[in-house]
């Protein structure tokens, strides 16, 4: 295990380079840069003091050496200086982490507490009535794009308590109900969507192993439905959805750019879209590492849980 | 506090102003309360991170004006309560008083005494020096500014002399009434002489009515009040919170929910305005101009408009009016160069603007544009295809796409092309296209403001690169012109002239319906929403 784990470390390493390399390529490649979107918004551009700030904010380097001082401030344990707010990166990024990362996790957790239990339902009650309604509330969610669902949530609630929650991020510190009230919302939005997916993971992950010769074998030694289909059928039909949650969670990272902007919440996602549109390239830089590092960390865990699920994976 | 300019001047403004009249509104004023009562905290949409930062020198957004204006003090102020600016709204601000002397060509200030920035540092002449000598690049400037967009403001100024503490005098090449506008702009703060001008990027010393508390990026910004601020009895507010909502939908939500006071300026559209009295009747929504027009840029250097029959044909060709009904559901103003009346004060009355390219009855201006691309020498069966650049925004988009709709009427075929934000006005100022779909907003509701920005030769905003030694000749007249009616007159045939030779035709100006809730008193929404952001005077009737 110990030698499964320092092998996906390395490679992880490896990807993480990769990433860097393609990062810091694509964002060189888009047209226009910040002194560009400065001069937007002064409304004009003048060539000569376009370079004298390219000169000033260190863009006029080649990009190879850009690239290494990057690099090198990382090892560092520097993340450079933003070119909009000309703050110290990781003074921008860093308030911006837990909010993400609460959201996603937020958000998992209603995916599976929705999808898990709805998917084996099911699954067992196949082609019940009961069975059809879960398929119709689970495409329902795949159907509606979470951001449309959280300004319809806003929408209702504006519409009908006059109320909307804190537009302002509040801490769990000053004052948890709200906080929580200020999650649970677009959680819930964003994890209907997800719970979606798991559903339909679960629910076919089960019917296939409920028609396993061990189910019936099973069933046929008297065992009860609750042991049956807890202890042998959900154990053995949990790997493909411990897959997808993992997949899930990652892409959550950084894919909750309309949920965050439609609940004005500051999140990674949201603020990595407004540096995108500055080519503010050390924030992106960095943001992107981030989700590098979360999704392939989320995929150490996932290939970790196999492990713990699954003998055979733990003895191959 | 008015200053003892020339008899004659102040008795031709007013009877202008007379002729001018208030803005109307569509819904009401926020009735205004004989006893003002201090504190709370007046809550207020902002609609993006401000640019840069409370750097106004460095932009030209209301995204920082509006957000940055409450730290700042100029010299002389539009009247807050006022909603329609003019030379006769202009109030001292860090000017006691000031005097026109030398026939127009010095402007003396008077300054008060005792004013403190926010970091304790006494407020002399010197400060005053140090911004519009930054303003001007004069040689020998304390400061620099890495983006100077207002440069061209200041070109008539010759020196700025501080020969005591509280003294400043402007010495001008020629006569220009104007200048005293351009001051009163919420784009003229004066900045500290001992804070470096980069600083302003991040934090805000100014002397304004309200101090910087917290500026959480993406999130919001927070002010609270000045104790030691100039005018005895104001702020009324104990501060101010601006927050960061960038979804427009959560914006009309927070405002309808009251967790904004006051919407964004500009931001709120005839049917959005309609939507949210229905939604919220007690919501006071107020017509205001933005002194912001959509036009029509074309390249005078590049084919086919380097020929001024093409460029005139597109102008006739745009109906405006169905544009306005189209993209605005009714809710823009028809005007040219200058807003006219109720807008604005400079713009041709209703008859005339009839006569000119354009502004008739659409099936014989759409005939005319026809006449002319075929005297240009292109015909329906050989027409002219160009491409039709404009930002990849939804309110240039919808313009945009109204104008080749427009344009293929006439025979030219245009296709759409979406300019990103980052690339527009670099690809504007170089001149690399052929037609756009542009908005320009100006400062001040001023001809110098905008035709020195806009028009002149070799300014970076002449984005069409058209340039005519006898408009700029009339540019130059009109704005040493101290007689207001003969100056009229001149800013009159300039706009009859830039029509004529299909110079950047303004389709529309736009018109925000500024929404409050009622216990929002004293917000007065001006004629241009670059100025009405210091609320030094509002307060909130809890």
């Amino acid at each position: 295990m110990k030698s499964y784990i320092a092998q996906r470390l390395v490679i992880a390493v490896l990807t993480l380079f990769g990433m860097s390399v393609v990062i810091f390529v694509l964002l060189r490649m888009a047209p226009g840069d910040i002194v560009d979107v400065l001069f937007s918004a002064a409304g004009y551009v003048n060539p000569s003091e376009k370079q004298a700030i390219l000169r000033e904010l260190g863009m006029d380097k080649p990009y190879w050496r850009q690239y290494v001082e990057w690099i090198t401030q990382i090892f560092h344990g520097d993340l450079g200086k933003s070119y909009r707010y000309d703050l110290p990166a990781w003074q921008i990024i860093r308030p911006l982490l837990p909010v993400t990362i609460e959201l996603a996790m937020l958000s998992t957790i209603v995916a599976v507490a929705l999808g898990v239990p709805t998917g084996i339902v099911s699954a067992v009650r196949q082609d019940g009535l009961l069975d059809y309604a879960m398929r119709v509330f689970s495409l329902a969610g795949l159907s509606m794009p979470s951001f449309w669902l959280g300004m319809v949530i806003i929408l209702a609630l504006v519409s009908w308590l006059a109320w909307i929650p804190p537009l302002t991020y509040v801490r769990p510190t000053e004052n948890f109900w709200l906080h929580a009230v200020q999650f649970m919302l677009p959680a819930l939005a964003v994890g209907y969507r997800s719970s979606a997916l798991i559903m339909r993971i679960t629910r076919s992950a089960m019917l296939e192993v409920l028609r396993e010769d061990y189910i019936r074998t099973a069933w046929a030694k008297g065992q009860g439905e609750w042991a049956v289909v807890w202890r042998h059928a959900l154990k053995n039909a949990i790997l493909p959805v411990v897959t997808v949650v993992g997949i899930e969670f990652a892409f959550l990272i950084g894919g909750l750019v309309v949920t965050e902007t439609v609940f004005n919440l500051p999140g990674v996602a949201r603020f990595l879209v407004e540096a995108i549109l500055w080519r503010d390239y050390p924030i992106v830089q960095n943001l992107v590492m981030f989700i590098a590092i979360v999704v392939i960390l989320s995929n150490l865990a996932v290939d970790l849980l196999y492990g713990l699920l699954d003998p055979r994976v733990r003895y191959a | 506090m008015r200053s003892r300019m020339l008899p004659s001047l102040v008795a031709l403004l007013a009877i202008l102003d007379v002729l001018v009249g208030g803005a109307p509104a569509i819904g009401q004023n926020p009735p205004a309360s004989p006893t003002p009562r201090s504190g709370g905290v007046l809550t207020l949409a902002q609609r993006e991170e401000t640019p840069q930062g409370f750097a106004i020198h460095e932009t030209s957004t209301v995204s920082t004006t509006w957000p940055a204006m409450p730290c700042f003090s100029n010299l002389v102020l539009f009247d807050p309560r006022k909603p329609q600016e003019s030379a006769d709204t202009v109030l001292g601000e860090l000017a006691e008083k000031w005097s026109w002397q030398d026939n127009y060509r010095n402007l003396v200030f008077f300054l008060r005494k005792g004013v403190k920035w926010h970091d304790g540092q006494p407020f002399t002449s010197k400060d005053v020096k140090f911004t519009f000598d930054m303003l001007r690049e004069a040689p020998d400037a304390q400061g620099k500014l890495r983006i100077n967009p207002r440069k061209d403001w200041y070109a008539n100024v010759v020196n700025v002399e501080a020969p005591d503490p509280s003294t400043v005098i402007f010495h001008l090449k020629r006569p220009q009434p104007s200048l005293l506008l351009m001051l009163a702009s919420g784009y003229t703060p004066i900045y500290a002489a001992h804070v470096p001008p980069a600083q302003y990027r991040t934090a805000c010393v100014g002397t304004g009515p309200y101090k910087l508390k917290e500026w959480r990026k993406g999130e919001f910004i927070e002010y609270v009040k000045n104790p030691d601020y100039f005018v005895k009895g104001r702020p009324y507010l104990d501060g101010l919170k601006y927050v960061i909502i960038k979804e427009r939908g959560t914006r009309v939500a927070a405002l309808q929910a009251g967790q904004v006071q006051a919407a964004f300026p500009g931001d709120t559209s005839k049917t959005a305005a309609e939507q949210l009295k229905k939604a919220v009747p007690q919501l006071v929504i107020t017509g205001a101009a933005e002194n912001v027009n959509e036009n029509v840029i074309m390249n005078t250097k590049k084919p086919p408009f380097d020929n001024v029959k093409v460029r005139l044909a597109v102008a006739h060709a745009i109906d405006r009016r169905a544009l306005n009904q189209a993209v605005h559901q009714g809710g823009a103003a028809i005007g040219v160069s200058m807003p006219s009346k109720p807008w604005g004060i400079w713009g041709p009355a209703e008859a005339t603007l009839a006569t000119l390219p354009g502004y008739g009855k659409p099936a014989e201006e759409k005939a005319r544009a026809k006449k002319l691309m075929a005297e240009a020498g292109h015909s329906p069966e050989k027409p002219v295809k160009v491409e039709i650049v404009t930002r990849a925004i939804a309110v240039y988009v919808d313009m945009a796409s109204f104008i080749v709709n427009e344009l293929k009427q006439i025979g030219i075929e245009a296709t759409l092309k979406q300019i990103e934000t980052a690339q527009w006005h670099a690809m504007a100022t170089r001149g690399e296209y052929q037609i756009g779909a542009n908005l320009t907003g100006i400062g001040i509701d001023d001809p110098d403001a905008n035709y020195y920005e806009n028009f002149a030769c070799n300014s970076p905003r002449n984005y069409t690169f058209y340039c005519n030694e006898q408009i700029a000749a009339m540019v130059d007249k009109q704005s040493g012109e101290i007689d207001p009616r003969k100056r009229l007159a001149i800013v009159l045939d300039i706009q009859k002239k830039l029509e004529e030779e299909g110079v950047r035709p303004t389709l529309d100006w736009r018109v925000d319906n500024f929404a409050q809730w009622p216990q929002v008193k004293n917000l007065v929404p001006h004629n241009n929403f670059y100025n009405y952001g210091r609320l030094q005077d509002v307060w909130v009737d809890k």
